[in-house]
């Protein structure tokens, strides 16, 4: 006993060191690298970034090396600094050989980010399923929440804390009479009142097809989406942006990035080079005319231009983001929302 | 005579202090025998070798004929230790105190503890920790006496006890013991009540054992010799003469030797009209130990 | 033998776990009142749609009650035993020291269940009521940890009384502390539900440590 209480005494030391040790270590030693902040112009045909240098002075460059001033280097980003342009009575009449409005330029442009933490955390299991065509210009949230069951959607009134039986059955019904097989492997929506339009949500059903669900005016639109061959989605991104030009996007399981196209439902891959959506975070700055597509890999962040038309990959880069912290136990990390050990690197 | 408690060539330090080397004694059947020393000469850390909280650098004891550090935790049934001050659990009252240890000891003696206890003056529903040193002196040698064991290992009963409990508890104690045979180890740094108490003692000093036998032998042959001697006299040949000193041209020392050796030693040195006396327990044990 | 150990530890400790379970009861009663008057005033709705949309659970005032509930119980149980070193006449008793000293641990596990089972229940109970199965879960889940704190908290404690050398004591008490930690780092709700079960056995394990103090006080280890 007294052995075992020894080795146990002993095996904590150590376990608290190997946690400890590292954690302090890293949290003093470690440095932040900073990548310059960096952003694909149509203009210039490549990318372009803005860096502070030792003197805390703003550098502004281009992938060549051309140094620009701040205004040049507004120019050649003229969707990102469409507001200031305007401040400056510079804006444009025609970009790249198209014509533009400020209105049309703050529509199509929009930000996603795909983040572990939101993939890898507990998911409570009941949403809200907004109505989508109120004929109201404000959304509202409804008094009801949902929940998919294996046996279909179950509506529950959250003032009585009772089942809708009969929203419940219309559901589920109009859900199978589509092809859903329950319980649904995925779901993204965005419930929030916050936004300018519902688009409710898209489901993965138990089969692996994709669907998209929405309430309009208190009647359930269910519509399933046909994806192309060989084609597996993984995790699913309800979009909503102003431009309401896409419905989702949606990764697959090999880390291909895909899009769903509103009004068509058309599922279309984009080129970015595959990535992992439970360990790398990607944020995509759009507009219309090209995507930068930037993707933590860990020890590179990879920086992607893609064409706003047809997905292609139109250049590429790279920062090598060497990291210097000691590997060690941890509990928590800031690719996920659980607590649980584990060996960092 | 079997020996009930055993202990053979006990070392220990504390730290790099050595407390004794090579100690080894023996308490045989129905003896008390008492541990007498001066402050810091291990008199506490004997007991605790012996009530097993402490382990010794070598050596080992033994009680019942059972190693302490593997005893059967049964044998410790036939075991009773008094913890210096009269430690009992101060959160219990008399009543509970009683009820706890009954369920361990199968002979328990209900009836021992509470005719010791109608004699204090204390409701039955008074917490220990509410009690004088004397009270909580009763209450624990009442426990003893209920638990009514083979062997009692008592750590310096006399302190905190005035004298009228001092007496109270070695009267009672030796009694009990006589009466039913009962095999005692104790120290108290109280002499007086050692002496109306022990059968036989052993005297510590520093890292060693000075004197080991029944106190009636100790006492009938431990005198102290006094003289007057000029100045400047200094004793020489002390073998077998413990503590001679010398205060205001009077010279004192004491001895277990025959008195006429001591005397002729004496005379060679030139020292002549010397005065012996016969010594109590408490002053044996100045004599043996010195006063510093 | 084991029954009067548990009579021992009982009128050790019966003030302060009547207190204990009025206080872990208070405390969870308080939170129920607290989301019940959120009802009445702005409608289940509101709650519900906070908790969908905000992570919010409505108890983050239990999270350190167990802690302390626990922590308190060992000084409670043990300190009167290292007062002049009482615990000696508990290791004299004709039984195992580990008997005892397990006897007295599992009395103080158990105690502590008693004190946090009614507030848990209460909770259930009242959060049956005005939530879904899935919202109460999250509650209750997420205050999980917690009470497996409360519980480490007084294992933990137990094994710091009992050393016997200061030096020791607060080795043992800086390890506790940075122990305590790992109950106390949820980012978010339901942080630790895949590490619960694990949890949970580590925070049993954490009894066995004091044996070492046990026999570092019969060997008579001193400052």
């Amino acid at each position: 006993m007294f052995k075992t209480s020894k080795i146990f005494f002993c095996f904590l030391v150590l376990f608290v060191l190997v946690w400890q040790v590292p954690a302090c270590y890293n949290f003093f030693m470690a440095k932040s690298v900073d990548t310059p902040f960096t952003l694909y112009s149509s203009i210039a045909g490549e990318f372009a970034t803005l860096q502070v240098d030792e003197d805390k002075k703003m550098q502004y460059r281009d992938a060549s090396g051309r140094e620009y001033t701040e205004e040049q280097f507004d120019s050649i980003l003229p969707t990102f600094y469409y507001r200031q342009l305007i401040t400056d009575g510079r804006f444009p009449d025609t970009i790249c050989g198209r014509a533009v409005t400020p209105r049309g330029i703050q529509l199509s442009n929009f930000n996603m980010r795909i983040s572990p933490l939101d993939l890898n955390k507990p998911r409570l299991g009941i949403q809200q399923m907004l109505e989508s065509m109120s004929g109201r210009v404000d959304l509202e949230l409804p008094d009801d929440v949902f929940r998919i069951t294996p046996e279909g959607m179950e509506f529950v009134k959250m003032e009585t804390n009772a089942i809708d039986h009969e929203k419940s059955a219309r559901f589920t019904q109009m859900m199978k009479q589509k092809g859903f097989l329950f319980p649904a492997a995925n779901i993204s929506g965005n419930p929030t009142d916050r936004k300018e339009y519902d688009e409710g949500y898209v489901m993965l059903d138990a089969a692996g097809k994709l669907f998209h669900v929405k309430q309009t005016v208190g009647r359930p639109y269910v519509r399933a989406i046909s994806l192309p061959e060989g084609m597996t989605p993984e995790h699913l991104f309800i979009t909503e942006f102003p431009s309401r030009k896409w419905l989702c996007f949606l990764t697959d399981t090999e880390g291909h990035l895909w899009v769903v196209e509103r009004e068509s439902y058309a599922v279309r891959r984009t080129e970015i080079p595959p990535f992992i959506p439970e360990e790398q975070s990607m944020l995509i700055i759009g507009n219309m005319f090209d995507w930068t597509v930037k993707v933590n890999r860990g020890t590179s962040e990879c920086y992607y231009a893609i064409s706003a038309q047809d997905y292609t990959l139109i250049d590429s880069m790279s920062y090598q983001t060497p990291s210097h912290t000691l590997p060690g136990l941890s509990f928590t990390s800031t690719k996920d929302k659980f607590v649980k050990p584990r060996i960092v690197r | 005579m079997e020996n009930i408690i055993e202990c053979r060539n006990l070392t220990h330090y504390y730290g790099k202090r050595l407390i004794y080397d090579n100690l080894s004694f023996g308490v045989p059947r129905g003896r008390i025998l008492g541990l007498l020393g001066k402050n810091g000469t291990g008199k506490t850390t004997t007991i605790n070798i012996l009530s097993g909280f402490l382990q010794p650098r070598s050596g080992e004891c033994y009680i019942l004929g059972e190693k302490i550090g593997n005893m059967n935790p049964l044998t410790r049934r036939k075991i009773g230790l008094l913890i210096e001050g009269h430690v009992q659990y101060q959160f219990m009252n008399i009543e509970q105190i009683e009820r706890f240890y009954a369920s361990f000891y199968p002979n328990w003696k209900r009836e021992a503890y509470y005719e010791l206890m109608s004699r204090l003056k204390v409701a039955p529903h008074q917490r220990i920790n509410r009690m004088s040193c004397g009270q909580r002196s009763q209450v624990a040698l009442g426990l003893i006496l209920a638990q009514d064991p083979e062997v009692l290992v008592l750590d310096d009963f006399s302190l905190g006890l005035d004298p009228g409990y001092r007496r109270l508890f070695v009267d009672y104690m030796r009694e009990y013991a006589k009466a039913e045979d009962k095999t005692v180890f104790l120290t108290s740094h109280i002499i007086q009540d050692m002496e109306r108490l022990v059968d036989d003692c052993i005297v510590m000093d520093y890292g060693k054992i000075l004197v080991q036998m029944p106190v009636e032998e100790l006492l009938g042959k431990f005198r102290r010799y006094t003289a007057q001697v000029s100045e400047g006299f200094r004793m020489q040949d002390t073998d077998g003469i413990y503590t001679p000193s010398v205060i205001r041209q009077t010279l004192e020392l004491f001895s277990m030797l025959p008195e006429a050796e001591v005397r002729a030693r004496l005379s060679l040195q030139g020292v002549a009209d010397v005065q012996v006396e016969k010594v109590g327990l408490e002053d044996a044990f100045i004599g043996l130990t010195g006063k510093y | 033998m084991i029954k009067a150990i548990f009579y021992k530890e009982w009128i050790k400790t019966k003030w302060y776990l009547l207190l204990a379970l009025l206080v872990s009861l208070g405390f969870s009663a308080y939170a129920m009142l607290r989301i019940s008057r959120v009802c009445s005033l702005k409608g289940a709705e509101h709650l519900w749609v906070v908790m969908m949309q905000r992570d919010a659970i409505f108890v983050e005032l239990l999270q350190y009650v167990p802690l302390i509930l626990g922590l308190v119980f060992a000084i409670v149980q043990f300190v009167p035993e290292m007062h002049h070193r009482s615990f000696k006449l508990t290791l004299h008793l004709p039984m195992r020291a580990t008997s005892a000293l397990a006897s007295m641990l599992s009395f103080g596990m158990s105690m502590m269940v008693l004190v946090c089972v009614p507030a848990l229940l209460l909770m259930w109970v009242y959060l049956q009521s005005v939530l879904a199965p899935e919202l109460y879960w999250h509650i209750l889940l997420s205050a999980m940890p917690w009470y497996l704190a409360g519980m480490a908290a007084y294992l933990l404690t137990a094994w710091v009384a009992l050393e016997p050398t200061w030096g020791r004591r607060v080795l043992n008490l800086v390890l506790g502390v940075l122990l305590l930690r790992i109950y106390f780092l949820a980012p978010s709700p339901e942080a630790y539900n895949d590490f619960l079960p694990l949890l949970a056995i580590i925070t049993l394990c954490y009894s066995i440590l004091s044996v070492l103090s046990l026999t570092r006080f019969r060997d008579g280890r001193q400052d």
